[in-house]
Formats: C-alpha cells, structure tokens, sequence
C-alpha cells in the first residue's frame, strides 16, 4: 500500500488528470484510480469528495448534477482552464521528482 | 431482516450528529455509499455486509467533518466578498461612465477620449490579470484584512473624488468654460486607481489559490 501523506499529495493531480479525459463523478473516480493502481493507490471514500468541493472553489472544476442510465441522481465534476493549468504543473512536478528519484537510483547501480 | 433503508437513514443521522448538516456533501455522499452497496452486493456479498463494508469506507463521520469545515467559508471571508461585490458595482458604474464619456461625448478631444479608452482598457487588464502577479497571502485572515483594506481605501477615495475633486471642477470651470476634457482625465486618474485597488480585493483570493495548487 502507498503512504498516507503520498495518496493525500497525489489526489488532486489524478483528479485533474482523470477529469482533462471527460466529465466523470465521484464513485466512478474512485474506482478508476482503484483499477488504475492495481489497488495500491486507496482513497477512504467519503474524503474524497471534500477534496473535488476545495477544488471546485477554487476554479479548477465544475460540477452539474445529472442522472445515470439507470436515473439515479449524480453530480457530475468537468475540468475548467485553471484546472488545465493546474495539471500541467503537477505534471510537470510530479515528472521532476520522477526524474530525480529515477536518476539516483540508476546512480546506485551502476 | 436487514432492513437497508433504515440503515442508510441511521447512517445519516450519524452525519448530520457529527455536523455535515450541508445538503450537497451528504447527498453526494449518499449516493457513493448506495453505489458501493450495489457493487458490493453483486460481488456476492450480503445486503447487511455490503453495507457495513461500504459505510465504513466511506469514512469517519467526525473525520469527514473536519475535512468540510477546511472548505467552508469564513463569516469575515463572506464579509469580504460583500465588500468585494460592492467594489465591483462600483467599479462597473465607473467603467461605464468612463466608456461613454470617452465614445459618446462630443466635446472631449481626442487625446482625452484615447486616455479614457486606454484606462478602460488598463482596468479590464488588471481586474482579469491581477491574481497573477498579486502576492499569495497563506492566512485567509491576513488575506481577508488585506482585501478589506483595499476596498475600504477604494470606497475612501471614491466618496473624496465625489466629494471633494468632482463639485471643485464644476466651481471652478463655470458653466461657460466647463471643461469635459478635464472632467474625463481627472476621472480616469482617480478610478484607475480605484481599480487597482479593487483588483487587489478581487484578485488576492485567487492569487493564494494559484499557489497552492503549484504546491504539491
């Protein structure tokens, strides 16, 4: 399993990332992150949904209710341009420290 | 007999008991836990397990709490959004007057109408861009207080322009030599900036926000 403090850090660049592919809600988003991981990667559910209302309020997302196929009620979140922004620098940030990360450990086995 | 229903109404009892009494937050919520009940229960599971398992991962109702309250707005950042609205009526009113002086009034010279359209222009820039180059205040009650400041100076400077600059210029340029040119650069001087510092009571929200998310 992945440390709390990294699953905490690494929430909203996957939101963000998982958002830029279309709108998506919060069970949905869960689950891929779920699949995406292998399992490693777990969320305690009901947290999540703080984290999509900060970043709403901040800008970087929408949100509209809608229905599933089957008619129940869903609130559906959308990235917005701040939000795009937002997600090229996490990547870019989370690539640097990859990039380091990656390049030390070549270093010890060489 | 397990009865879900009663269960899932037990459930947001304890909820609203720990202080998500917000209707959007526990509706959502909700309906996560009925979705990871049904999933649960097509994996084989029982009614009343599905439902142990999914409302347990949904979290501690108190531990849910404290994460809401992080985005919930404070009463003195809700003031400073009144405050904030009140500047940007203003602000609006000004624009406007400018903009039609500027186009519209025939006696003004052209070097007038440029300057007028040009501080148009310039405050339309800064109240869109300001959230960029503005500092990133990490206290939202500094951040508040600064916001406050801004549209109290604002406000100030406004009543003293009316007050004071706007009846000096009607005595002094008596009706016969009234000078609209005058009137309109004296205006642009003192509601750009206005502008400015209404930029700052807008943009500072923004401008802390921008910086978070640079910081994983």
């Amino acid at each position: 399993m992945i440390r709390k403090e990294l699953v905490a850090a690494s929430a909203e660049p996957l939101i963000l990332s998982l958002l830029a592919k279309g709108e998506s809600y919060g069970y949905a988003i869960i689950q891929e992150v779920k699949a995406r991981s292998g399992g490693k990667l777990q969320w305690t559910d009901g947290m999540l949904y703080p984290v999509l209302h900060r970043m709403e309020r901040r800008g970087l997302i929408k949100s509209r209710w809608g229905e599933s196929e089957t008619g129940r009620k869903r609130k559906y979140y959308s990235l917005k341009k701040d939000g795009k922004l937002a997600m090229s620098r996490h990547h870019e940030q989370w690539l640097l420290v990859h990039g380091v990360l990656s390049g030390l450990r070549k270093e010890q086995y060489v | 007999m397990f009865d879900l229903e009663k269960s899932i109404v037990e459930w947001r009892k304890q909820m609203l008991a720990a202080g998500i009494k917000s209707p959007v937050p526990l509706e959502e919520l909700e309906i996560h836990l009925r979705e990871e009940i049904e999933r649960q229960v097509r994996l084989g599971m029982s009614l009343r397990d599905a439902f142990e398992t999914a409302s347990g991962k949904m979290g501690r109702p108190r531990e849910l709490k404290t994460e809401f309250k992080k985005i919930s707005v404070p009463v003195e950042i809700r003031f400073v959004k009144l405050a904030d609205i009140a500047c940007g009526v203003v602000g609006l009113f000004f624009l406007l007057w400018t903009a039609y002086v500027a186009l519209f009034i025939h006696e003004a010279n052209w070097a007038s109408r440029a300057f007028g359209l040009l501080a148009v222009a310039a405050t339309i820039l800064i109240w869109r861009h300001a959230g960029r180059f503005l500092p990133a205040i990490r206290q939202p009650k500094v951040r508040a207080a600064a916001g406050l400041a801004a549209c109290v100076v604002g406000f100030g400077g406004t009543l003293m322009f009316i007050r004071q600059v706007l009846p000096g210029l009607f005595i002094v340029s008596a009706p016969a030599d009234f000078s609209v040119n005058r009137l309109l650069v004296s205006f642009v001087v003192a509601w750009t900036a206005m502008a400015i510092l209404g930029a700052i009571a807008f943009r500072l929200d923004e401008a802390a926000g921008k910086t978070e998310s640079q910081h994983v």
